[in-house]
């Protein structure tokens, strides 16, 4: 069913000149000259930076010395590096684990949020900003906050509820595998409320009429959701999906707080990894190209993703 | 005795209303005032966020800049985030846009040297000063010529705190460790809580145990040398203390994420703890933290060594360095680091000043912890001052984790970390 006639321009006849019912686009057949100004700056606060690390990658610049010759040592000792899969693997499973659960929780309170809305129940606004809270907290406050529940001493916030029931103490920071998950969990609360803002509003534009039809078939709640708000939230999850795994992928600031990447490297991220690079190794060139790496993994995530989830948006 | 409070607080107010002008978020001294000094300092002192030292050092600070009615100083501060500040610093010095007076931690003095941007201090500092320094601090702010580069104006060291009614005799030796701890574990207690998680403090707190075998980091060149030769199974030995004390349950298996000497003081004050690895500095909080009759349980001890004779404990603390070649200008800066900073500075906040005569001028240092202090001093051993260490401190924090959590063998985790840090220093 279509609801609205997509809007299509008129031609004058003359190739590449549109026309609306205004008259002519005000680029004319002529985008360039209007697209300079808005190119430029972005090549300026954007570009920039961004060949200047591709030069400092290929230099051997450190942070106390200046690049004074060009050589592609610093790509072969990264590459070269025993920590290097280590930290890619960590940061897989981390930035993984984090879309998945992000997006499901995302989602979930945001239908959950429009059916309390929908049928009129009180504290919605409340329950909403609530969520919203966590997302204004700065990520250093946030691994702090996650490192005073998860503290495993006696006292031990997280520990002691646990206790009061019969289960723990749980080696919240101290056991490798149990610090990854650690870390997500405290990046799932900071990070949720974004997904939901992203599902909400989706959500909430979608015609209502269907939902109303959808019931009038009697569909029930499980097929509506599958064969209508899914695939019309289509668009909203590429494009979520796409922020989010960036964002994830340049997390290190909670993770810094919370464990400093450890015990050993058990939660050390390629964000933190390259941190570590330049600020404990004073390795300029490395740190470009760890920087470059992850440069590219976000690109490849964006394409990739979007050009799956977002094929036929 | 309210008139007298009144008089008081009447009389007293122009000085504080001065201060307070002299004083602000950004200077000290007048704002038109013709001489400028830019100063770069940490946030612990002028700036802290307890009121009363700020306001302590403030009057300091207008003290000080009263009688140098011609000068300024424009104060930049430092975040908490010390390798990062430190490199900045460094990085903006070399660019020729560095402050002309700077704060510089203990364990970069040697970083700074080596790049030659810290400018003698020499006419402010005498011989006799100099040669009242303790002698690691001596070492670290003098070079071969003799020229005084910067004023390390406060030291600290790591002792071994314990609860007395628990462990009541102090354990001179890593086994008389594991024992006592063992003991108290056994009674319900953590038997010793350390600093193991990644972070700087465990590895400069666990380095202790590998100084005091005579372990070197580094030779004099600067380069690597922990995973070779004898230091190779000093450095496997103080790692296999850490992982007895951990495996036989004598310290929780919490040590890995524990990154902050904060973690140690809420233990005692929830009297879970037996005995933790701290710093001198903790002894003035815990007092003013318990309760008078849960802290007179509590005592300090050198950290145990090998043997009785073998003993180490790590010493830290920052400078003060001018980073301006104009004489002036170092000038105000060394005098600003001995009126403000190394004498009353000191005496105010607790620290332990690097000059031994300063211990006899203030009341401040007559407890009996300063005369534990003072001796445990003379085993102070200082970071070495080679541009590779914050990557070996790097390697010590993920070896420390890995071995302490099971995820690794010490024979392993040494070779990785050894072949880490060379590969560093070549990159360097």
């Amino acid at each position: 069913m279509l609801l609205s006639p997509p809007h299509k321009p008129l031609t004058n006849g003359s190739e590449g000149t549109s026309v609306t019912k205004r008259g002519p686009a005000p680029a004319d057949g002529r985008p360039w000259p209007w697209l300079v100004p808005a190119v430029a700056i972005l090549a300026v606060f954007y570009a920039v930076p961004v060949l200047d690390v591709f030069r400092l990658a290929f230099s051997d610049a450190t942070l106390i010395r200046p690049p004074t010759s060009w050589t592609a040592a610093p790509i072969r000792a990264l590459l070269g590096n025993p920590a290097l899969p280590e930290v890619l693997v960590t940061t897989f499973v981390f930035t993984a684990v984090n879309v998945v659960a992000l997006q499901a929780f995302g989602l979930a309170i945001a239908l959950t949020l429009v059916r309390g809305e929908a049928r009129g129940l009180r504290g919605m606004t409340t329950f909403r900003t609530l969520v919203l809270a966590a997302w204004v907290v700065p990520g250093i406050a946030n691994g702090l906050i996650w490192q005073m529940l998860f503290d495993e001493a006696p006292y031990g916030t997280l520990n002691s509820l646990l206790g009061f029931v019969g289960i723990g103490p749980v080696a919240w920071l101290s056991d490798p595998g149990m610090a990854l998950v650690s870390a997500v969990i405290a990046n799932l609360w900071q990070g949720t409320a974004f997904s939901m803002i992203v599902f909400y509003a989706a959500r909430k534009a979608i015609d209502p009429v269907i939902y109303e039809v959808a019931a009038l078939d009697g569909a029930s709640p499980w097929r509506t959701f599958r064969s209508i708000t899914l695939p019309l939230l289509r668009t909203a999850i590429a494009v979520n999906t796409v922020l989010v795994a960036v964002q994830t992928l340049n997390t290190f600031d909670s993770i810094l707080a919370l464990t400093g990447g450890g015990p050993g490297r058990a939660t050390e991220v390629l964000a933190l990894f390259t941190f570590n690079t330049v600020f404990y190794n004073l390795d300029l060139a490395g740190g470009s190209v760890l920087a470059l790496i992850m440069f590219a993994v976000a690109m490849a995530l964006a394409t990739v993703i979007h050009g799956w989830l977002g094929r036929t948006a | 005795m309210r008139p007298i409070i009144l008089a008081t607080a009447i009389a007293a107010a122009p000085l504080a209303a001065h201060a307070q002008d002299l004083v602000t978020r950004d200077r000290v001294g007048l704002p038109d005032a013709p001489n400028v000094m830019t100063f770069r300092l940490t946030p612990y002192d002028l700036y802290s966020a307890d009121a009363a030292t700020a306001e302590a050092f403030a009057e300091l600070f207008a003290a000080f800049i009263r009688e140098r009615p011609d000068w300024r100083i424009e104060t930049q501060l430092q975040t908490g985030n010390i390798g990062q500040e430190q490199a900045r610093l460094l990085q903006q010095t070399q660019a020729g846009r560095g402050p002309d007076c700077a704060m510089v931690d203990s364990s970069q003095l040697a970083l700074f040297e080596q790049t030659g941007v810290l400018q003698p201090m020499n006419e402010t500092f005498s011989e006799a000063e100099v040669a009242d320094l303790f002698p690691y601090v001596r070492e670290a702010v003098t070079n071969d010529a003799g020229d005084v580069l910067a004023w390390w104006w406060f030291t600290d060291l790591r002792v071994l705190y314990r609860d007395t009614s628990i462990v009541p005799d102090a354990p001179a030796t890593w086994a008389e460790v594991e024992v006592a701890a063992l003991a108290a574990a056994e009674a319900g207690k953590e038997g010793i809580l350390f600093n193991g998680g990644r972070w700087e403090g465990a590895a400069f707190d666990w380095l202790a145990n590998f100084w005091a075998q005579g372990g070197r980091l580094v030779d004099e060149t600067g380069a690597p040398v922990f995973g070779e030769g004898e230091n190779r199974q000093k450095f496997l030995d103080a790692v296999g203390f850490y992982q007895g004390l951990v495996e036989s349950g004598a310290a929780p298996q919490r040590v890995t994420s524990i990154t902050n000497y904060d973690a140690f003081n809420a233990a005692a004050a929830a009297g879970s703890a037996a005995m933790f690895v701290g710093g001198n500095w903790q002894y003035g909080q815990l007092r003013t933290t318990l309760p008078p009759e849960q802290f007179a349980n509590w005592a300090v001890s050198e950290l145990p060594g090998p043997t009785e004779d073998q003993r180490a404990t790590g010493t830290g603390g920052w400078a003060i360095a001018a980073l301006s070649e104009d004489p002036a200008k170092r000038a105000l800066c060394g005098e600003m680091a001995r009126e403000v900073y190394a004498g009353p500075g000191n005496a105010y906040q607790g620290l332990l000043p690097t000059s031994a005569a300063l211990y006899d001028a203030y009341d401040a240092y007559e407890g009996p912890e300063f005369n534990l202090f003072a001796e445990a001093l003379q085993n102070g051993v200082a970071r070495p001052g080679a541009a590779i260490y914050p990557e070996i401190s790097n390697q010590i924090q993920i070896l420390l984790g890995d071995v302490l959590s099971g995820a690794a063998e010490p024979e392993a985790a040494l070779d990785a970390a050894f072949a880490a840090a060379q590969a560093a220093y070549e990159r360097q």
